[in-house]
């Protein structure tokens, strides 16, 4: 694999270089206060974070509907968040062609709900740190199934002794990396995430499920969070699967139902069949829950039981297609029972 | 409700309109018998069983839910089924997921099929019994 | 809502069965029930008027019938509606009877069933909206496929009455199986003459067109504006066609496929159907000892041929007769299961046979074994329940008929169903024998099950007449299940452009919204059961509507 070895001085030049032009953009992390959040560069790149600690909102969900051709974007974010740019381009609700995205090795984050402020920005001290106090760590990120910088257009990938390559995987990658003075050259050193993780299938019952979820107060944050809930009016607005008012008080008298708010398990278990293919594990509805529900753990692991059935992985590749969209004539013979 | 009583399961299933609720139709015309706690409603293909009918199913307290269809290449839509097979594949493996497995089935039975949809969802209809009323006989 | 729930007795069909009377009581109590009312037979004219009354008396805006399947009666119930002033699309059928009375013995289980599929019925009928058909020209012309006796008389029927038919054969000569035949039971004549006059008959038709050596490649379209193409050679021709009658026939049973029967490996050992070319090539002395075998190709499990091919009895007594007859010396004997003379006339026929000195013995041959003097036959005498083997000099198989493999390929193009003997299958065995679940295309002759000749001759002017009665109206009204798009709902994500078969949906890149080309739509639903917030859905099949039949079936009654 051909690439171009950098540092933070070099990365920036270049991005400047980039920033610097009429109507274009660069989309990463930054320094906000005490914590490091997602920012946006209009005009100069001074102080950068290429690697964040800290998880709160999936980068992906602010650049919903993007259609605006005439801004050009460098996006530099975690794996989870390209990989959930790449869904919203199968789903038609960004238009990609001005979108240059780089994903980056990720280290790993801590949830921002509780996070210390101050943690480093630097790959190897944040791995360090989540190290030392491993209960730090998201759930989503202990168990996510790939760190490495390997999808959209380019990727910054780091090595074992904190030396960072970026490699282009598109043309549109390619023109980024010519803003870079470095020569492309063959890479043949070791990166510090080597493969992706893999887990067992996920099992669990429906008492835990019960137990798990009797917490939760139907806010829909999760939903309104996920980067991937892409609906512009949700099937959960309206009064056919979630009642309210008279339509409640008749289902209520009609069914017998005690247990309020009434149907979220409906809710959670529909949400994660619609989500199932798209789902990218990011653990931003965990975030957004206001009853620390483990939600991720659930759509994580379903959705990853769901895409291995058809060998899909989500934001894999922006040609793949969504597998409910698809069919082969000759697959899943025992499907019938 | 006592613990001893038989507790029968309910069953509601999804039928083409084009097969299997032909069949359906065909087993009322030749006096099968099934359980009275299996019934069918009829779709225009199977491909319209939105998977979020089966789970509101469920947790609206089925215990089982069907979707059948024209077997694979029969379609009267052409392809449909396939879309069907692919959902519900996932539908299945999310309830297995869930330590659900049988819950959810998926069969197909042509039009002319009567006496295999009597027997598709006699066997679905015991197998849910044995599994409702396990534990309660010893 | 202001419903009217009328529940059918079906005479004693539903009744026997179900409280009929108890559901009626439960029913008025329900709020948005206006009028619950059981009757005797809903679809008979007393009932009609009772529907009727109530809607315009009681000013009714849904109408839920409880009777037979909805397959059934579906325009005439349709049409009162019309006539008593309300939209069609208001009515709910519900099947209590193929799905309730039918298929369970207990009466409490039964109404308690009932009650719930008319309940959910009423709650889908609470979201319906009034939908329009549209009504669009018919075409009047029609597709005959197969120039068998049934497909010949289709045609004759349609062309004398000023329909436009082209008629597809596939074989290079019209006539079918019948053309071949040397007497076609009980007229004597020869199938080859009667044919004949058919065809001459067509012929002097202008409005008939004959593609003899021709298959069919393709087909789409609705009834009213099927569009066909025909294949002759290399030569491809698209028509237009307003209806289809397929009367594609059978393919004679070949017993090779039983390896014990030997045939086509012995001389000796003949079909009917071979006897059919004439008993003159026949190598057999002046008194032949001839045994004549039933049943072959039929209610035989071990083939998965469990039906019964109605025509072979007929002519293995008739096979048996022109043998007597050509050599009065002869020993006949015939082993049978059952004789099936069932057409007019067969059983006196049958009788007169055997006066004439043909022997029948009950019992079928367990083997044959051919040696070089005589062919011995072994088996049991059912009646007398002794074990029989005698030697004969001729063996005659009656054989019966089977479906042709091009069928399924037919049937997959026409997007109509086979029964599981690969026969064509019909709406409803008893009351729509000649109609396909597929409007317009019809079926006739031994296509949809073993027929003989003057049933496939009836058959197939009887679906000829149906198909003109629907022709000759001139206009039909395509049914308004088709997708529709809410515009304020659509994300724009195009996953039901990428998964709709009929190609029906196309993206608007101003309004970044999707929309569907009505005439295009086939009407399956699967983009609605794709789109997550169901902003695309089906007319006729919205959520709402199978939503709240889920929340009817399971409701605590």
């Amino acid at each position: 694999m051909q690439g171009k070895k950098i540092d933070k001085e070099k990365l920036r030049v270049a991005l400047n270089r980039f920033v610097e032009k009429q109507n274009q953009i660069v989309y990463g992390y930054g320094k906000n206060g005490i914590f490091i959040t997602h920012k946006i560069y209009t005009d100069h790149v001074e102080d950068l974070s290429l690697f964040n600690p800290y998880f709160g909102i999936n980068g992906a969900t602010f650049f919903y509907r993007v259609f605006s051709k005439d801004i050009k974007v460098v996006m530099l974010l975690r794996p989870c968040e390209i990989r959930a740019m790449i869904e919203l381009v199968k789903l038609n609700q960004i238009e990609p062609e001005t979108i240059t995205m780089i994903s980056t090795d990720c280290p790993g984050t801590v949830s921002l709900k509780k996070a210390k402020a101050d943690l480093p920005d630097d790959f190897l001290e944040i791995q360090k740190a989540a190290e030392k106090d491993d209960g730090g760590l998201r759930w989503a990120c202990k168990f996510c199934r790939e760190k490495r910088g390997v999808f959209g257009d380019a990727g910054i990938r780091v090595q074992e002794d904190g030396g960072m390559w970026i490699f282009p995987y598109t043309d549109k990658g390619s023109d980024f990396l010519n803003l870079i003075d470095e020569e492309l050259v063959e890479y043949t050193g070791k990166f510090v995430i080597l493969e992706s993780m893999k887990t067992e299938p996920f099992v669990t019952d429906m008492d835990t499920f019960h137990k798990d979820f009797s917490k939760c107060i139907l806010c829909k944050n999760c939903r309104d969070m996920c980067p991937v809930c892409y609906c512009v009016d949700c099937l959960f607005n309206g009064d056919e699967y979630l009642p309210k008012g008279d339509a409640f008080i008749n289902k209520m008298l009609r069914t017998g139902t005690e247990n309020l708010p009434y149907g979220k398990e409906i809710f959670h278990m529909i949400r994660m069949y619609h989500v199932s293919q798209t789902c990218v594990g990011c653990g931003a509805c965990e975030e957004a829950c206001p009853q620390d529900i483990p939600i991720t753990k659930y759509f994580k692991g379903i959705s990853e039981r769901l895409q291995n059935l058809f060998s899909y992985m989500s934001g894999r590749d922006v040609k793949e297609t969504i597998p409910y969209l698809t069919f082969k004539e000759d697959e899943l013979k025992d499907t019938e029972d | 409700m006592s613990d001893k009583t038989e507790r029968e399961p309910e069953i509601v299933g999804f039928a083409c309109s084009y097969c299997t609720f032909k069949a359906s139709e065909m087993a009322g015309s030749l006096r099968m018998k099934y359980p009275e706690k299996v019934r069918v409603i009829q779709v225009p293909c199977s491909s319209r069983v939105d998977p979020a009918f089966v789970i509101k199913a469920i947790f609206e307290g089925a215990d089982g839910v069907f979707v059948s269809g024209c077997h694979p290449g029969d379609c009267h839509f052409i392809k449909g089924n396939y879309y069907t097979r692919r959902k519900m594949a996932a539908l299945k493996e999310m309830f297995k997921a869930f330590s659900m497995d049988g819950k959810v089935k998926l069969f197909w039975i042509s039009a002319a099929e009567a006496r295999r949809f009597i027997e598709k969802i006699t066997n679905m209809y015991n197998e849910l019994r044995e599994e409702k009323n396990a534990g309660k006989k010893n | 809502m202001k419903a009217g729930i009328f529940i059918c007795h079906c005479g004693h069909n539903i009744k026997h069965t179900v409280d009929v009377r108890r559901l009626s009581e439960y029913f008025k109590k329900i709020p948005g029930v206006e009028v619950a009312i059981d009757y005797a037979f809903v679809c008979s004219e007393p009932g009609q008027d009772i529907i009727k009354e109530s809607i315009e008396n009681k000013h009714l805006d849904r109408v839920v019938i409880a009777s037979c399947t909805p397959s059934l009666h579906g325009d005439l119930f349709k049409d009162l509606l019309k006539k008593s002033g309300i939209n069609p699309f208001y009515l709910r059928r519900v099947s209590i009877r193929e799905h309730c009375s039918w298929v369970g013995d207990d009466i409490e289980a039964n109404t308690e069933k009932a009650k719930r599929l008319i309940l959910s019925g009423l709650y889908s009928a609470s979201h319906y909206i009034p939908l329009e058909e549209k009504m669009v020209e018919v075409n009047k012309s029609a597709l005959v496929i197969g120039g068998g006796v049934s497909g010949l008389n289709a045609a004759l029927f349609l062309a004398k009455m000023g329909i436009k038919v082209y008629l597809v054969e596939r074989e290079e000569e019209l006539g079918g199986h019948v053309r071949l035949l040397n007497s076609v039971w009980p007229s004597k004549r020869s199938g080859r003459e009667i044919v004949a006059e058919m065809v001459d008959e067509l012929n002097r038709l202008a409005n008939v067109d004959i593609y003899t050596n021709t298959t069919i490649t393709n087909f789409e379209g609705f009834f009213g504006n099927y569009q066909v193409t025909l294949k002759k050679g290399e030569d491809e021709k698209k028509i237009i066609v307003g209806g289809v009658v397929v009367a594609t026939g059978f393919v004679p049973f070949d017993p090779s496929i039983k390896p014990e029967l030997h045939y086509n490996k012995d001389k000796r050992i003949v079909t009917t159907l071979d006897l059919e070319k004439g008993l003159e090539t026949l190598e057999i002395s002046k008194k032949p000892r001839v045994a004549i075998l039933h049943c072959i190709g039929s209610r035989d499990e071990t083939i998965g041929k469990s039906y019964c091919s109605r025509i072979c009895c007929i002519n293995a007594i008739k096979t048996a007769e022109a043998l007597k007859e050509k050599y009065p010396e002869s020993y006949i004997e015939s082993f049978y299961m059952d004789v099936r003379a069932h057409p007019k006339g067969g059983e006196e026929y049958f009788e007169s046979v055997q006066e004439k000195g043909v022997l029948f013995t009950r019992g079928n041959v367990a083997e044959i074994i051919p040696t070089d003097k005589s062919i011995i036959i072994r088996g049991e005498d059912t009646l007398l329940g002794e074990v029989y083997e005698k030697e004969f000099d001729l063996v005659v198989l009656s054989i019966g008929m089977s479906s042709p493999v091009e069928n399924k390929a037919l049937g997959q193009l026409l997007k109509i169903s086979l029964d599981k003997d690969g026969f064509f299958l019909e709406a409803h065995i008893k009351l729509r024998p000649f109609d396909t679940a597929v409007k317009g295309i019809f079926i006739a002759g031994s296509c949809s099950g073993p027929k003989d000749a003057e049933e496939s001759i009836n058959h197939g002017k009887a679906s000829a007449l149906k198909l003109f009665g629907m022709l000759n109206l001139g206009y039909t009204f395509v049914d308004p299940f088709i997708s529709y798009v809410d515009p304020k709902r659509c994300s724009g994500c195009r996953q039901c452009e990428e998964a709709c078969i009929a190609k029906a949906i196309k993206f608007d890149e101003k309004l970044r919204i999707v929309k569907v080309e009505e005439a295009a739509c086939m009407g399956c639903g699967l983009c609605n059961a794709t789109c997550p917030s169901s902003a695309i859905s089906l007319k006729g099949y919205f959520d709402s509507y199978i939503s709240d039949e889920i929340s009817g079936l399971l409701e605590i009654a």
